[in-house]
């Protein structure tokens, strides 16, 4: 009786919750089923000439897990992929905070920066491919690690992260540092990153993602098949071996894989840089 | 920033208060070489990757090119075979069809949002499972519903065909009609979660006292709904608005996997053929001005989604 009457005395005008938890399971069921979806296809296969498909997984089995290492050079893809990213990474965690760094401090020409990056953001990347190829054509950078990562190396939102945090940082002690023979390069690996390790985090998790998921760059730059990433070999098994089911979806597994567990661990980061331009700029 | 102890900044690094003329003068102008000094990088790569192919665009669209010889000027020629060119219309057409994705989706994230913004058991994890579509490889998003749409084994023909909807299996992305519509539906699927996630930060954004305050002066829960949510909530409305628009102009990698803009085109948004000109058919140039009315198009659209939003809240904000 006695846990009726808490809930009551707390909130009268309070409906139950029941129906809310009804609506949002089915919601879940229904964001999570392609994933069900796939996840079986990819243990059990599926043959496309019998109706209707099993619902449940019949006799599961990981043979088309090992299959995809034989079909593709998945270890090649996969390495590309990493070194691209590791990159993009690398650029992006040092360009971002050094640009942020510059734009904390006035100076003559901040206000039209600041104009300047945010109408860069209206700039879709996809409305630049064309230049983008001829640019990177020019620079000899066509079919290299580079010239993959190089149109990442630095992201407007990432910049205004890092800026938010080190807006944070008291000036006092950024004076005093210099005061103790600091360089600026100095303030910023040793007083600024360590004090926002939250933006750093946040920098390297939305640039893996960015540099992880893109496909589009990679289909115009890379020609040879040494140089393709996993994104690009996942669309290469598509036009090859459609009809070879399980080996597909696995591969699809394996890609997703990555991705989904580093959102997992690192979700309030993630959020964090997605939701900072839309909080304040 | 410590505005109330302005002179403990003895060596002016940065600070407003110039200490005094002469030495802090080349010290301030060291400063100012090292400032531009850390923005350079960035700078590069931005004039390199986005403001650069912006101006070549343009200039691009103007000339006959020709990879090894001189580029001629040509004057609108371009433009002009673009009034003629059925391909471009239909994925014209296509793309402004597909920015229905964004209502559509924003609609649905609305009302999650409001059901995970409740203090409930587990709304973190449905947040999560939301969320979860947002961040994953698009390539394989695609794949993994062009297998949902499957004629034969499929899980829509399944449930449709086994509900009696359907008596024949339906060829989602192989019919005119179908393919468009699939794709969309897969767009929303993917976005539906960044959506949420920036609903639910201008949801939590809205005072909890205004609540009280209506409550006590008798307000309904839908009045509050109306009259304080929504409008509190209108500049992340139209930031989600705005990042939708761009996403599904931009919405390259789903098409290419799912359909490559067939059958015979019925799919094809700008994005799509832009690429199919420019890498497939070897005419830069005529990419190059179809891109530049697929950008004046979304400048447009994201102007006057702005003035219908009722000001510039969110119009410097986007990513």
């Amino acid at each position: 009786m006695r846990k009726n009457i808490a809930p009551k005395s707390r909130g009268v005008r309070r409906s139950p919750h029941w129906p809310l938890h009804v609506a949002l399971i089915v919601v879940s069921a229904l964001m999570l089923m392609p994933f069900y979806w796939v996840l079986k296809t990819s243990l059990t296969g599926e043959n496309i000439f019998v109706y209707p498909p099993s619902v449940l997984p019949k006799d599961p089995h990981p043979f088309y897990y090992v299959d995809v290492w034989y079909f593709i050079p998945f270890a090649r893809y996969l390495a590309n992929s990493l070194i691209v990213s590791a990159l993009a990474i690398a650029a992006n965690v040092v360009f971002n905070a050094m640009a942020a760094y510059a734009l904390t401090k006035n100076f003559k020409g901040r206000g039209l920066m600041m104009t300047l990056l945010l109408s860069c953001m209206m700039i879709p990347f996809q409305t630049t491919i064309v230049p983008a190829y001829l640019i990177t054509g020019q620079l000899g950078l066509l079919n290299s690690y580079l010239g993959l990562a190089l149109p990442t190396f630095s992201t407007i939102v990432c910049i205004f992260v890092y800026k938010a945090s080190f807006d944070a940082v008291p000036r006092s002690l950024i004076d005093a540092a210099r005061i103790d023979g600091l360089s600026e390069l100095q303030v910023i690996m040793k007083i600024m990153m360590p004090l926002s390790t939250a933006a750093v985090a946040t920098n390297v998790i939305l640039s893996f993602i960015w540099s992880w998921n893109s496909f589009l760059w990679p289909l115009i730059v890379v020609r040879e098949p040494q140089m393709q990433t996993l994104p690009l070999g996942l669309s290469r098994f598509l036009t090859y071996h459609e009809n070879t089911t399980g080996a597909l979806y696995a591969f699809c597994i394996m890609v997703l894989l990555p991705g989904i567990a580093i959102f997992l661990l690192a979700q309030k980061e993630f959020i964090r840089g997605l939701t900072s331009g839309a909080t304040k700029g | 920033m410590t505005s109330s102890f302005p002179r403990n900044t003895l060596t002016g690094a940065g600070s407003t208060v110039p200490v005094r003329r002469g030495a802090a003068g080349s010290k301030q102008r060291r400063e100012l070489t090292l400032i531009w000094a850390f923005l350079l990088p960035s700078l590069l790569v931005f004039f390199l990757y986005r403001i650069l192919p912006l101006a070549w665009n343009v200039i691009l669209s103007f000339q006959q090119f020709s990879l090894f010889g001189e580029s001629k000027w040509i004057g609108f020629v371009h433009y002009r075979d673009m009034l003629e060119d059925e391909v471009f219309w239909t994925s014209l057409w296509n793309t402004l069809i597909y920015i229905a994705s964004a209502p559509i989706g924003i609609l649905l994230a609305l009302a999650i949002s409001l059901m995970v913004n409740i203090e409930i058991r587990g709304r973190n994890l449905y947040r999560t499972i939301v969320f979860l579509s947002y961040p994953l490889m698009t390539v394989a998003v695609g794949i993994i519903w062009r297998w949902m749409y499957d004629e034969k084994v499929g899980l829509f023909n399944f449930i449709l065909r086994y509900l009696g909807v359907i008596d024949k299996p339906l060829p989602f992305l192989q019919s005119f009609e179908w393919a468009l519509p699939s794709i969309l539906l897969a767009n929303v699927w993917q976005i539906l979660g960044f959506y949420m996630i920036i609903l639910l930060a201008g949801l939590q954004a809205i005072p909890q006292n205004l609540y009280e305050a209506a409550s006590i002066d008798g307000a309904s829960p839908r009045q509050q709904f109306i009259r304080i949510t929504l409008p509190l909530l209108r500049p992340s409305i139209f930031l989600a608005f705005v990042i939708g628009i761009m996403t599904s102009f931009t919405s390259f990698d789903l098409v290419y996997v799912m359909t490559q803009g067939g059958p015979s085109h019925s799919s094809e948004l700008l994005v799509t053929y832009i690429y199919k000109a420019a890498f497939e058919l070897s005419r830069i140039d005529y990419a190059a001005a179809l891109t530049v009315v697929q950008f004046v198009l979304l400048v447009v659209l994201t102007w006057v989604g702005n003035r219908l939003s009722g000001g510039d809240a969110g119009a410097r904000e986007t990513g």
